[in-house]
């Protein structure tokens, strides 16, 4: 089995020759490795590598993709599919519009600007706060606001779309 | 003593305040908002109150509510534990009008102790140095005055303060007025009082303080300082005790003891408080603010002391005196402690609330864990991203920065972002194992950070176990929620806990 890995943004071909617990993998050019691979708790990989001890944690990913981490490193994997929407993908193209995102999980406590405005780069658009503080959002540069989805008083995950400039 | 007691408060500072009281035979009423009705404080008091929804000010805010609770559960006291209702005067005052013994200092000790500058007199009568500064509120005339006499750079602050709300920093004549106009709208809204003061800012100062516990008959004695001079946003992130500056310098900890316990007595202090000191960098010591209340460093003391501050706190408001002297008080090895915080070091610290996926806790040998939270857990967005303090002994300095590593590596939260890995990095990093400490040093050391690489052979692993559990489909191996039989084995565990 053949898969296209997307680790933290890059891509690494990985193909698995045996499977798990004896497991046997070719990692792009590189040559074929030997693994001995365990599930020891849900969602918890023990993996013995050239006799070394991981323990690797997996956790879906709230987007799609999957979280792994290993003595406190995050690794960002996307198994990529050409069926399915990537955010990735979707991101790229280098329009001229640009997304407000949140920068982490909130509350809108203020919006500032209304669809259809002209703003100057720099301008605060909205504001969210969590855990006692405050987070002011501004325009990355001038433009119209093309659309706003962030409403006062809602909640907000991280990474959520609140507005859109041109 | 008391046959129960109210915690007026949250998180893991009512988690652990509540051990001490069930250790001593005391039961617990909990208060809890709407987002925490099942969090690990709740979940672990003997009786629980709810006192209102998610906003503070709604809730753990509001005395009435609170004393009101504590009526109707009939506790004889209630302690206050740290932020909060735990330096308003008012609040003490309010207990003791409807009989309920407040776990404190006297509501005249908060009183003379609670504004910057009232604090600043006391000291300064009680002959304890202190920075050079106007003791009263300032406008643009005495502030041009003042940074003429001592010269810039100077700090403005809020009068109500804390928190770094209200600071400015003034590096000459031309900025004057627009930092104080900043820093007095940032203050007028964050305490309701507009009031700023003035004192000559201390380039690159430590932050060390001292912890201090009186009786009501009199006695009082210090437990040593801690070293909390890593701070990010003006909040502590990592203590220590002893300092290393302390610990180098003879002499310097009996002064500065005797010297925050000049000033605590000055203002007719009882039970445990905090007198803080900025150092500058010839060593020389400044009183800074004293904290009426338990800090929330107060474990690195406990471990290097031996001693159980909640329980004095709890014996000494019942009248008890104090069970020992100054000359019996005795440190032993270093202990480190960091703040836990749900946040991400690597995107300007912003907070990040949440859904708590996972939860793998340090254990072992010289391990001290205060957390107020589990697995499946929310952490809720209203309130501070404090999730646990991770506190280790270690016979020297070297030893428990190594037992600290080797903890965090143990240490494991997923479904929310923590600053885990950035105690990693700071703890390994020359500057901070030489000791050489200021508040300002994870701006200077760690101002640009990134992430810090892995290994190579981590992502190998990490693409493995990625293909793999792809592979097998996300139902064979990994389901997304907790199953129910783990549900219940975590509570199982909290349940021996108590």
């Amino acid at each position: 089995m053949k898969l296209t890995l997307e680790i933290n943004g890059r891509a690494e071909e990985i193909e698995i020759l045996s499977g798990a617990p004896e497991c046997r993998f070719k990692l792009g050019a590189e040559p074929a490795r030997d693994a001995l691979v365990e599930i020891a708790e849900p969602g918890v990989y023990s993996v013995l590598l050239d006799g070394r001890s991981y323990d690797v944690y997996v956790e879906d990913a709230p987007g799609g993709g999957l979280v792994v981490d290993l003595n406190g490193h995050h690794f960002e994997i996307q198994a990529r599919d050409p069926r399915a929407w990537s955010r990735n993908a979707a991101g790229q193209g280098g329009s001229a519009v640009q997304s407000v995102l949140s920068p982490m999980p909130g509350k809108i406590v203020r919006v500032l600007v209304a669809a259809g405005d002209d703003v100057v780069k720099g301008q605060a658009i909205i504001v969210v706060e969590a855990m006692k503080m405050q987070n002011e959002l501004k325009a990355a540069r001038a433009g119209k606001v093309l659309s706003l989805t962030a409403k006062e008083g809602a909640t907000v995950a991280a990474g959520e779309l609140l507005a859109t400039i041109e | 003593m008391f046959r129960k007691v109210l915690i007026a408060n949250r998180g893991e500072i009512a988690v652990r305040v509540m051990r001490t009281l069930r250790e001593m035979g005391i039961g617990t009423v909990a208060v809890y908002s709407d987002p925490d009705r099942t969090a690990l404080h709740v979940r672990m008091a003997d009786e629980a109150a709810h006192v209102g929804p998610g906003p503070s000010s709604e809730s753990y805010l509001r005395m009435d509510r609170i004393i009101e609770a504590a009526k109707r559960f009939g506790a004889d006291a209630i302690h206050p534990g740290y932020g909060f209702l735990s330096e308003n005067a008012d609040f003490a005052e309010a207990c003791e009008d409807a009989g309920i013994v407040f776990i404190g200092p006297s509501v005249a000790a908060i009183r003379a102790m609670g504004s910057k500058t009232a604090a600043r007199k006391t000291a300064m009568a009680a002959g304890a140095p202190v920075v050079p500064g106007t003791a009263e509120p300032v406008g643009v005339e005495g502030l041009r005055a003042f940074a003429r006499e001592h010269g810039f750079p100077v700090l403005l602050k809020a009068v109500a303060g804390g928190g770094g709300k209200g600071m400015r920093r003034v590096d000459c004549e031309a900025d004057l007025e627009s930092a104080l106009r900043d820093a007095a709208s940032e203050a007028e809204r964050a305490f309701s009082s507009a009031e700023v003061y003035v004192e000559k800012l201390i380039e690159r100062p430590r932050h060390i303080e001292v912890q201090i516990l009186g009786d009501r008959h009199g006695n009082m004695v210090h437990l040593g300082e801690r070293e909390c001079s890593i701070q990010r946003r003006h909040q502590k992130v990592i203590e220590e005790c002893p300092s290393p500056l302390v610990e180098a310098t003879p002499g310097m900890r009996e002064a500065m003891g005797q010297a925050a316990i000049r000033a605590a007595q000055a203002a007719g202090y009882y039970n445990a408080g905090t007198v803080e000191f900025l150092v500058d960098q010839d060593s020389r010591y400044y009183f800074l603010e004293m904290n009426t209340r338990l800090q929330v460093e107060h474990p690195v003391t406990e471990l290097v002391t031996g001693v159980d501050l909640v329980r004095l706190q709890v014996e000494i408001a019942a009248g008890a005196r104090l069970p020992f002297t100054q000359e019996q008080v005795a440190w032993r090895g270093s202990a480190v402690e960091c703040r836990v915080y749900a946040e991400d070091p690597y995107n300007d610290f912003l907070p990040y609330p949440g859904l708590i996926t996972r939860l793998r806790r340090p254990s072992g040998p010289g391990i001290r864990l205060d957390d107020g939270v589990y697995r499946g857990w929310v952490v809720p967005m209203e309130y501070d991203p404090l999730l646990a303090k991770l506190a280790v002994w270690g016979e020297t300095r070297e030893l428990a920065i190594e037992r600290m590593l080797r903890a965090l590596g143990e240490f494991d939260v997923a479904g929310i972002r923590t600053n885990l890995g950035f105690f990693r990095q700071i703890l390994e990093e020359p500057q901070f194992r030489a000791g050489k400490l200021h508040t300002g040093y994870i701006e200077e050391v760690f101002g640009k950070r990134c992430a810090p690489e892995p290994p190579a052979e981590y992502a190998v692993v990490a693409a493995l176990v990625a293909a793999l559990h792809t592979a097998a489909g996300k139902s064979a191996a990994v389901p997304t929620a907790a199953p129910a039989a783990s549900a219940w084995r975590e509570s199982g565990r909290s349940e021996r806990l108590r």
